[in-house]
């Protein structure tokens, strides 16, 4: 653990967490589920609707041009973040699920051929499956995933095998929301570049837990979701390589992605508006601004220092409950703790827990195929953040322990 | 530790009433739960409109397989009509309703009115102990993806 790092000086910036929960103090450790909000982000969303609330892109007036200065100052402040090269190279969607759709649909879609196939991991999220099974029935393409070890780590020398000229697209999670497991998304995309597949990293579950760089990721397409980056729900971006964006046609229609309309022809605005019709959730990207600013002003390497500390510390305490099982042992992973203890069902352990103001989440996470690999229907994830402490890691222990003793 | 998992829901998930199989079910369902990972087989005997015989096995949480438990000491000897009653009795108690004497232990499982997340797995048995009645081979109580 790094010294300098105090996660109790940050708890007090996010309000919520001082609420108790069946009157325990609340340990909130569904982080990967969603993330709970700073203060900066609460008052950057409040301040918009209180003081100059208007739409974007569309209006003269002082209140539009500061609607749309700040809004279009949150894709700036998020592609630094990406370091995504471009304010043109990202797309700002509703979260990752529109983003790989969009991505589904505008470039896979138009190039799929019968036989083709898409290729992602077997821990994949079912937002980087099912939008690929939808494209593959409709053009006869198959969508192959590359298995994972028992400890829950991408087989590469499978994933390369599995790179036939066949596949048209390949789909793999920067990090697993389910074990944790990081996945070496340089070396992936450089493997698919050297065959000429494209490929989306689903960066849902890193971009809260470290730098993000997709630049020297080397990828085609990187999607992810504000709301597990501190930010509101409803938030989110698609970054491409500019030749992709410039080449797919736009997805939705409406007002905002054009240029000129007739009937006899319509002229679409260049990306990203291309890809952004409609009203966007204006409030929503000024918070996610806000929330940039916030993990910036931490730090990344910070975070992701602390966090590594607290995730061995979790680990081990873990280890000591009798009987607990934990699915993912990657030697590279976030602080995301995949558990079941013998003879208790995943949801009993969550509503107990819960009784002691933990809360985790229990289920299958969506992701079907990974409960499928490692044979269980369910399991319970605790997934850890910055604002996590050692302490709120005992009591969850001594809360598990209790569980056992009632249940097992 | 919580009031759902009272003693008497936890003796009867500790050591299940009428597990196993039957030798000769008259009527038998299989109640799934996929979402969840809940999954029971129930079987029965009836004879001259009334459950002679109960048997449940299944890989189940705490709630549903207490109230699978509860539920094979409720309705042995019960007439199959009187099954109904006793179901909408205990979908409404557990929507926050007023225990019908007729539940007896079952009764036990009113604070899932505090939990709608975890109704279904209560409702779980009822559903395959209905469907195994009306010889509906597969059932299940989840309707949204959870
Ligand atoms: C790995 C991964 N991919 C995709 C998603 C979908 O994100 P969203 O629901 O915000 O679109 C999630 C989160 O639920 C996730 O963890």
């Amino acid at each position: 653990m790094s010294a300098d790092f105090d996660p109790l000086r940050y708890r007090a910036d996010f309000p919520l967490l001082a609420r108790r929960v069946h009157d325990k103090p609340l340990i909130y450790f569904d982080n990967a589920n969603t993330a709970q909000k700073p203060q900066a982000v609460i008052d950057a969303v409040d301040g918009y609707y209180r003081d100059y609330a208007a739409n974007v892109a569309r209006a003269v007036h002082s209140l539009g041009e500061q609607a749309t200065a700040a809004y279009e100052g949150a894709r700036d402040k998020l592609a630094a973040f990406l370091n995504a090269g471009g304010r043109d190279q990202l797309v700002l969607t509703s979260g990752t699920t529109q983003a790989i759709n969009l991505v589904a649909y505008s470039y896979a879609l138009p190039r799929l051929q019968p036989g083709d196939e898409i290729l992602v991991t077997q821990m994949e999220h079912h937002a980087n499956i099912v939008p690929w099974q939808l494209v593959a029935a409709r053009t006869g393409a198959t969508v192959k995933a590359a298995p994972v070890d028992a400890d829950g780590v991408l087989q590469l020398d499978r994933f390369e095998a599995m790179l036939t000229p066949k596949v048209k697209l390949a789909g793999v999670a920067h990090v697993s929301n389910v074990i944790g497991t990081v996945n070496p998304v340089a070396e992936i995309a450089r493997l698919c570049r050297a065959r000429g597949v494209p490929l989306l990293v689903d960066g849902s579950q890193a971009c809260p837990h470290q730098r993000v760089d997709v630049q020297a990721i080397g990828c085609d397409f990187y999607a992810m979701t504000g709301h597990k980056l501190f930010g509101p729900t409803g938030t989110g971006a698609l970054w491409a390589r500019r030749e992709h964006l410039q080449a797919m046609p736009p997805f939705f229609g409406g007002g905002e992605m054009i240029r000129t309309v007739s009937f006899d022809g319509t002229v679409f605005a260049d990306p990203p508006h291309k890809f952004e019709a409609g009203t966007p959730n204006i409030a929503g990207f000024i918070g996610l601004g806000a929330a940039i600013d916030y993990v910036q002003s931490v730090g990344l390497e910070r975070i992701q220092a602390y966090e590594a500390g607290l995730l061995a510390y979790a680990t081990r305490a873990l280890q000591s409950v009798p009987g607990l099982r934990l699915f993912g042992r990657a030697p590279h992973k976030a602080a995301v703790l995949s558990f079941l203890i013998e003879g208790v069902h995943a949801h009993d352990v969550a509503t107990l827990l819960d009784h002691e103001g933990v809360a985790v989440r229990s289920g299958h996470h969506c992701a079907h195929p990974l409960m499928q690999f490692f044979g269980v229907p369910a399991t319970a994830r605790a997934s850890l953040s910055f604002y996590n402490t050692r302490e709120e890691v005992d009591a969850f222990v001594r809360a598990l322990d209790k569980v056992r003793r009632l249940l097992a | 530790m919580s009031a759902l998992y009272r003693d008497i829901v936890l003796d009867h998930h500790r050591a299940p009433r009428r597990r196993g199989h039957l030798a000769a079910p008259s009527h038998a369902c299989d109640g799934v739960n996929a979402l969840c990972g809940d999954s029971l087989r129930l079987e029965l005997r009836v004879e001259q409109d009334h459950i002679v015989d109960y048997a449940f096995r299944g890989e189940c949480c705490a709630i549903a397989t207490a109230t699978a438990s509860l539920l094979g000491e409720r309705v042995l000897g019960l007439a199959v009509d009187a099954v109904a009653p006793l179901q909408q009795a205990f979908a409404a108690l557990i929507a926050g309703g007023e225990a019908d004497p007729a539940l007896g232990d079952l009764a036990a499982l009113a604070e899932l009115a505090s939990y709608p997340a975890r109704r279904k797995c209560a409702l779980l048995p009822w559903a395959a102990l209905a469907a195994a009645l009306a010889g509906t081979p597969r059932t299940t109580t989840e309707k949204d993806p959870t």
